[in-house]
């Protein structure tokens, strides 16, 4: 039986959330990747760096979730069941750096949905892209993601 | 040496990123990183689900492999010195598979005179595992500083 997805959730916008870095979260994520970086894991060489404190790893804002603006939400809108999606693209564009004890505001939305045929069947092709702004409401870090959902 | 600081004068348009071997992929990692991570999406962590899912077995996030390539570039080129990190899932990576991180400048930007904006440096960036099948390929841009 052929799976569709519901294309009008192109355009949707997710409600906005904040969220605060934890500390033991920057250490827990850069352990589970073997990153063992002291930038990431040692309090005194964060507060020795430019910083002044540990900073956050590349793909750390991968963390910044809330079930109002989660995969799960995103699967019931677009009708399908979890075991369809694979992770196709994913882009991070930082511009500051992502440090423990800030409160962010993540604003998410889907840019784009496509179909496309594959060498494994059909495809289609989910597009977000989500904001993170700090407390001076500068863009902190842009992140594009693809999700596939096989049809 | 790892995490010395590497200046833009020191890359140079076809130097090759030292690789960065990470794996064999085990299961209690993507336990770990299911937890860190917040994705715990169970075709990562139930083998029966996977294949119920048509997908064979269990694979690992694409999002740890991303970590990985990642890691190789911090570990090169500095912590806090990415600017743009995109990459496409090419292959899933399975459980017993070594991931092989690798990358190449491709393109240097120095800031304009005056000192405004950045010295940036392009990389491709790509993740194979141990048959040498392409896993993750990408771009990575980089903000070195000047010696000068």
């Amino acid at each position: 039986m052929a799976v569709r997805v519901n294309m009008s959730v192109k355009g949707k916008e997710y409600p906005p959330f904040a969220v605060t870095v934890e500390r033991g979260k920057i250490k827990e994520f850069a352990r589970a990747i073997g990153d063992l970086s002291p930038f990431y894991l040692d309090d005194s060489v964060g507060r020795a760096s430019a910083w002044g404190d540990i900073i956050a790893p590349p793909t750390f804002p991968v963390t910044f979730r809330h079930e109002a603006a989660s995969s799960e939400t995103l699967l019931s809108d677009l009708g399908v069941d979890i075991s369809r999606l694979l992770h196709g693209e994913q882009e991070f564009e930082h511009f500051k750096p992502i440090r423990p004890g800030e409160t962010y505001l993540v604003r998410t939305r889907v840019t784009d949905i496509y179909e496309k045929t594959g060498k494994s069947g059909p495809m289609a092709f989910v597009v977000r892209e989500s904001t993170v702004t700090d407390g001076d409401n500068d863009i902190v870090t842009v992140i594009r993601h693809i999700t596939v959902v096989r049809l | 040496m790892k995490y010395a600081t590497v200046y833009f004068e020191d890359v140079e348009v076809g130097h090759e990123m030292p690789p960065l071997v990470k794996g064999p992929i085990q299961q209690i990692q993507l336990t770990r990183y299911a937890g860190a991570s917040g994705d715990f999406n169970p075709i990562h962590q139930d083998a029966a689900f996977a294949k119920a899912a048509g997908m064979g077995d269990v694979f690992a996030h694409g999002m740890l492999s991303m970590g990985f390539v990642a890691q190789s570039v911090t570990d090169w080129l500095g912590v806090g010195a990415v600017r743009r990190i995109g990459v496409r899932f090419a292959a899933l990576v399975r459980l017993g598979d070594v991931v092989t991180c690798r990358g190449k400048v491709v393109g240097k930007r120095p800031a304009k005179e005056g000192g405004q904006g950045l010295d940036l440096v392009d990389l491709e960036i790509w993740a194979e595992n141990q048959k040498g099948e392409k896993v993750v390929t990408g771009r990575a841009t980089v903000a070195l500083v000047s010696r000068w």
